[in-house]
């Protein structure tokens, strides 16, 4: 571990890493455009020259490497002036059209100004005219006066993706980013040249001019979308909804992790998120006929447990079924199996999902649900719900919306008619609204905690970082709430009162979660 | 004038044709050192030779040969600048159409001591008729064998490529040249690694300038000794001299490095036309920080000029006389590098701009007092700040012009 000095201070950094990269390691900031840890070195944007004792020129911090002894100095005079030259250049062509752009509030031009620059502006020649609203790809614009040419969407295109769909056209002051004429960048991670571009000059076509990025809040989660488990930012206005045609979820950003997602996500999951507030389940209801009552869940609980323990005690646990799904977290499919199979002796426990996609073999998975790993290292046995399973049945606990008669019996509505009791936990409204007597609604991962287990068996946690706001509740809760009034619960020293003790009964009797 | 060795046989009738060039002895050079030399003794012998650099630099060849590890399981380049691309600079244009194949002669043994057996010759796009007097020759030494496999029956294998560059000053720049050579937009490379290392198609790579390599056979020929003789100790054989501007007799004068830059102007090149006064000489292409008139009385050979404040580049020297305004003298070095500027960093990109239009500005009558403040301030920015070369070849003479010709440059703007 080489001891390097910076600023004078002492530290010891990891063997190998560039100046920059020392630097963030010890929370220090080097600015920077063109330098993003995803790519080698690029040396072009020329804000991260720093001083290094006993060289005569600014060295990049982007690129030179540490070793033992090495003395920089990241805010010498000289520094502090180079770099006020790189931003007044950058500065000068720049439209300064902050008020309007989608970026302000997280542009690295912007707030580098603010920290090293400062000066008044001694531009008087006329600043050049470019395209403001080149359409980049379906969902992305670029504007043309506000990029600064640090690459990083070209590197992207060529590194990451290997879709070559853009490069630097023209020389000088002349060069833009530019695509092929009538070819527009075209493949399904293009988003994440969004949160790659240190300015705004790529944007997303659905959120330019929808909001100011400071009404937002970040919530760390992770995607449900596929069974990647790619750990994402929702940004979302609380307060919701804060003027009349404000909306909760404006966008959903890439959060990295280098064990699953490195810097990127891919657009179905980027964009994917109107589900979140669209098409939501709101109302906890009884159907009896054509009357419909709207019941508080303790209400809702209480029949539940009732109609469970009529059947307990006559013996009749054959009679009740359960479909789950693998958009459950390991928490609830693990309550599931030891209440429903070990607590209450039911074996007709039945799966029903999302239908597979179609993959890459990058980060996107055909198995559009977030947790099938979870269900297969909880060893729940489950069957398809087809006919035979589903016939039989006085009570049906149907978790999940995507019970339908292409994952169930072709006669599904029929099916459902011959059972007396069916109680659909879900997050969104469906067909099966109305082949039901109870809807629970539930909230989406999104609003619950708990863990995830990925493809790859990474074992991820959920927090909940949007509101549950309805008259429903999480299923953990629900299968607790049912257990307890059941004196099925399962048996620990520590209450179960939360994922978190939940999951540490998982830990406790599943190897693969120790 | 028996001082001359590059350009000894210039205006022989046919000295670009094979047969012409080997009764003048040549190929007698490749043919000792193939034969004769190892490519060690090759190695030794250019090194002894102190020759440098000839396209503007002025690194020592073999310093630079010797770098190129020999030890890695990878092919070997030669990539020989002819990107003749500095403003007032056109001795290579002249070297390859007289000769091409001293030049032809200098890659091949330059070839067999780094250990290479492919080069390609990257022509500067506008110069067709070079590109095409060089495949000429290049199709003659395949048929005499001085080209291809087992050269002379040496065991020594070499093929050679001519390509064109498609019309960037920037990929003049090694690295570029890589880049572009490579079938890449122009960019120059963050360095390190230096191309002797990581090069062409990330493999070792020499890049030598067309006179540089042309000096090779002579270095062979008669000697590391001979050659120092020719011109200074540290810095090796003659120099080609181009010489533009307003003087009676312009064109290329070979003479011996540490030539004085006076002698030069006004005895080779036959003084100032029509008797005009000297005004200031830019010594080594557009590049070099410009010299007044009282500051030309110094020997033409790296060091000297490196005191002097300007450099000799590629010893392209620019005459300009009285007349002639420094405004348009400014206007021209700014637009060029404006015009030129790859665009891949910030200060050259936007800064040598932004100096062209102030300049533009001055020229329509527009100044403001601040102005040259602001040109010498917005230079010290690009200045040792860029990613390659460029922007100090941009930013240096424009200083230079700047602090040397504020008097003149000021004289119309309003006072403050």
């Amino acid at each position: 571990m080489p001891k390097i000095f910076i600023d004078d201070r002492g530290f010891e950094v990891a063997e190998g890493l560039t100046v920059l990269q020392a630097a963030e390691s010890v929370g220090l900031q080097i600015p920077h455009f063109c330098y993003h840890p995803a790519f080698a070195p690029e040396g072009s944007c020329r804000m991260c020259l720093v001083e290094i004792e006993g060289l005569p020129k600014l060295e990049l911090a982007c690129s030179a490497l540490v070793k033992e002894g090495l003395k920089v100095r990241t805010m010498s005079p000289k520094v502090v002036e180079a770099r006020k030259g790189v931003l007044e250049f950058l500065l000068a062509d720049h439209p300064l059209d902050c008020p309007i752009c989608d970026k302000a509030g997280e542009c690295k031009l912007q707030d580098y100004f603010e920290e090293y620059g400062l000066f008044r502006s001694q531009f008087k020649e006329a600043k050049e005219k470019r395209e403001k609203k080149f359409k980049l790809s379906q969902n992305l614009i670029l504007d043309r006066e506000r990029c600064v040419l640090c690459n990083r969407c070209v590197r992207f295109l060529n590194v990451i993706t290997k879709t070559e769909e853009a490069g630097i056209l023209n020389r000088g002051t002349r060069a833009e980013v530019g695509i092929f004429e009538s070819e527009l960048v075209n493949n399904i991670y293009s988003g994440n040249l969004v949160d790659i571009c240190p300015v705004g000059a790529i944007t997303n076509s659905d959120f330019r001019f929808q909001t100011r990025v400071w009404f937002l809040e970040p919530s760390e989660s992770i995607c449900p979308l596929c069974s990647r488990g790619c750990n994402i930012y929702i940004d979302s206005h609380p307060g919701f909804p804060r003027t009349a045609r404000a909306r909760r979820v404006y966008r959903i950003r890439a959060r990295q992790n280098p064990m699953v997602n490195f810097h990127w996500i891919c657009d179905y999951g980027r964009y994917g998120y109107a589900y979140l507030d669209k098409g939501r389940e709101d109302r906890l209801v009884w159907k009896k006929g054509d009357r419909e009552t709207r019941l508080s869940w303790d209400k809702a609980s209480q029949i539940l447990t009732e109609k469970l323990r009529s059947l307990l005690e006559l013996r009749k646990h054959s009679r009740i079924g359960v479909v789950l799904h693998t958009n459950l977290t390991n928490e609830e499919l693990f309550l599931a199996d030891r209440i429903f199979r070990k607590g209450m002796g039911v074996d007709r426990l039945f799966l029903a999902d999302p239908p597979p996609g179609k993959g890459d073999e990058f980060l996107l998975t055909a198995d559009r649900t977030a947790n099938r790993r979870g269900l297969q290292e909880v060893g729940l046995p489950v069957q398809a719900p087809d006919r035979r399973g589903l016939s039989g049945l006085d009570l049906l606990l149907i978790f999940g919306h995507y019970l339908d008669s292409e994952t169930g019996p072709a006669d599904l509505k029929d099916t459902l008619d011959k059972i007396e009791t069916k109680v659909l936990f879900a997050t969104h409204k469906s067909s099966l609204d109305s082949l039901v007597d109870f809807v629970i609604p539930v909230p989406v991962l999104a609003e619950k905690s708990g863990t995830l287990t990925n493809v790859d068996g990474r074992v991820q946690t959920l927090a909940a970082g949007l509101a549950f706001e309805s008259d429903g509740v999480p299923e953990w809760r629900a299968l607790l709430d049912l257990a307890k009034e059941l004196k099925v619960e399962p048996e620990y020293p520590w209450p179960m009162t939360s994922p978190a003790s939940i999951y540490r009964a998982l830990q406790e009797e599943i190897a693969f979660f120790k | 004038m028996d001082e001359k060795v590059l350009t000894q046989h210039f205006g022989l009738e046919g000295l670009y044709r094979i047969e012409v060039y080997r009764k003048k002895g040549g190929y007698k050079s490749a043919e000792k050192a193939l034969k004769q030399m190892t490519p060690a003794a090759v190695l030794d012998e250019v090194k002894r030779a102190s020759l440098r650099g000839r396209g503007g630099a002025g690194f020592p060849a073999g310093v630079k040969w010797g770098f190129v590890p020999q030890n890695v399981p990878k092919p070997r380049y030669l990539c020989v600048n002819a990107d003749e691309g500095e403003p007032g600079t056109f001795k290579d244009r002249y070297l390859i159409n007289h000769n091409p194949h001293l030049l032809l002669e200098g890659t091949i043994i330059a070839s067999y001591a780094v250990g290479i057996h492919t080069a390609f010759i990257y022509v500067r796009g506008e110069y067709e008729a070079v590109a095409l007097r060089l495949e000429g020759a290049v199709a003659e030494a395949y048929e005499k064998g001085y080209l291809g496999k087992n050269i002379l029956g040496s065991g020594f294998d070499l093929d050679a490529t001519v390509h064109r560059g498609a019309g960037g000053y920037i990929c003049g720049e090694e690295t570029a040249l890589l880049e572009s050579l490579e079938g890449k937009r122009g960019y120059p490379r963050l360095k390190p690694p230096f191309p002797a290392s990581v090069g062409l198609f990330q493999c070792p790579t020499v890049i030598n300038n067309v006179e540089t390599l042309s000096n090779i056979p002579f270095i062979i020929q008669n000697g590391a000794e001979w050659f120092i003789k020719k011109g200074l100790p540290k810095d090796g054989g003659t120099r080609i001299f181009g010489v533009s501007g307003m003087v009676n007799k312009p064109g290329i004068y070979e003479l011996p490095l540490g030539t004085n830059l006076r002698t030069i102007i006004f005895d080779h090149a036959g003084g100032m036309k029509d008797g005009k006064k000297l005004k200031a000489v830019i010594p080594g292409g557009m590049s070099a920080p410009i010299l007044r008139a009282d500051e030309i009385d110094l020997p033409m050979d790296f060091d000297s000029l490196a005191s002097a404040g300007s450099m000799l580049g590629s010893a392209a020297v620019i005459v300009i006389d009285s007349e002639t305004s420094i405004l348009d003298v400014l206007k021209t070095v700014a637009k060029f590098y404006s015009h030129e500027s790859c665009g891949q960093c910030t200060p050259c990109r936007i800064g040598t701009a932004w100096i062209s239009k102030i300049v533009e500005r001055l020229a329509r009558g527009k100044g403001e007092r601040d102005d040259i403040d602001a040109i010498i301030r917005l230079a010290s920015n690009i200045k040792g700040k860029t990613l390659c070369p460029l922007g100090d070849a941009a930013a240096l003479p424009i200083l230079s012009i700047c602090q040397k010709f504020r008097q003149e440059l000021e004289g119309d703007l309003p006072r403050a």
